[in-house]
């Protein structure tokens, strides 16, 4: 098993997940994180991002995922990783990597890592804006 | 009438486990705040009932789920429901997925 799945409410580490791509012969290494920006909407300043799963099935169609990456591009290594609960800008929500013998298999399979992900997978957000919003509980995963 | 051991009363219809067929229906996202709520245990026939039926009858229930309803997926024990007639029976698990936001 050469990919690393994870639901996590703590931090996710990019060096971590760069560890878990590394090997003697994976010459090519993709690695793609997304932050939570603090970007302006209609309530005022994103502060945070409540993440929402669904675990059990999320889990499944990550795996589903991950298999397809490596059938499909042939890559020797993946990380598939989200966070859970609440996440406040400037913060990783998401990476995902691949990695293989050369770049274009692991820019391929990143890029499909990423898309299928955000299609698929059971995960939710809703906005925090402001700091009174910022005092409520996170949803749990169930 | 205890039954001692901090068991509930059985006798308590307010108190005891409920033995109607029921299905625990999870709502997401939009789903969740069109109910007010994140679970419902939801009564079905011993024989069950078709998801479309079930959904439905959540519609009903709760008018603002309607239009959620329209753009989710109906997921059971898990797994997406294939088919409207697909049967969900007592004991299973019947989630609303609205449209995945993650990444």
């Amino acid at each position: 098993m050469n990919g690393s799945l994870r639901l996590s409410p703590r931090a996710l580490s990019w060096a971590a997940a760069a560890r878990a791509l590394s090997g003697p012969d994976l010459g090519g290494v993709a690695l793609f994180a997304g932050r939570v920006r603090a970007e302006r909407g209609a309530a005022g300043r994103v502060v945070a991002l409540d993440y929402e799963v669904h675990a059990a099935p999320a889990i499944r169609v990550m795996r589903e995922i991950d298999r397809e990456a490596r059938r499909r591009f042939g890559v020797e290594r993946t990380v598939l990783w989200h966070r859970v609960g609440r996440v406040r800008a400037g913060e990783i929500a998401v990476i995902v990597g691949a990695a293989a013998g050369h770049r274009a298999p692991a820019f391929a399979a990143a890029r499909f890592l990423i898309d299928e992900l955000k299609k698929t997978v059971p995960i939710w957000k809703t906005e925090r804006a402001g700091p009174r919003s910022n005092r409520s509980s996170p949803p749990r995963p169930r | 009438m205890r039954t001692g051991g901090g068991d509930k009363d059985l006798m308590d219809p307010g108190v005891g486990p409920s033995m109607a067929p029921s299905v625990r229906v999870l709502l997401f996202a939009t789903a969740r705040t069109a109910v007010g709520r994140s679970e419902l245990d939801w009564p079905v026939p011993p024989s069950g009932l078709p998801a479309g039926a079930l959904a439905a009858e959540l519609a009903a229930a709760h008018p603002r789920l309607a239009p959620v309803l329209k753009a989710s997926r109906l997921v059971r024990n898990g797994v997406p429901v294939g088919r409207p007639s697909a049967r969900i029976r007592p004991g299973d698990e019947f989630a609303i997925h609205p449209p995945y936001g993650g990444g």
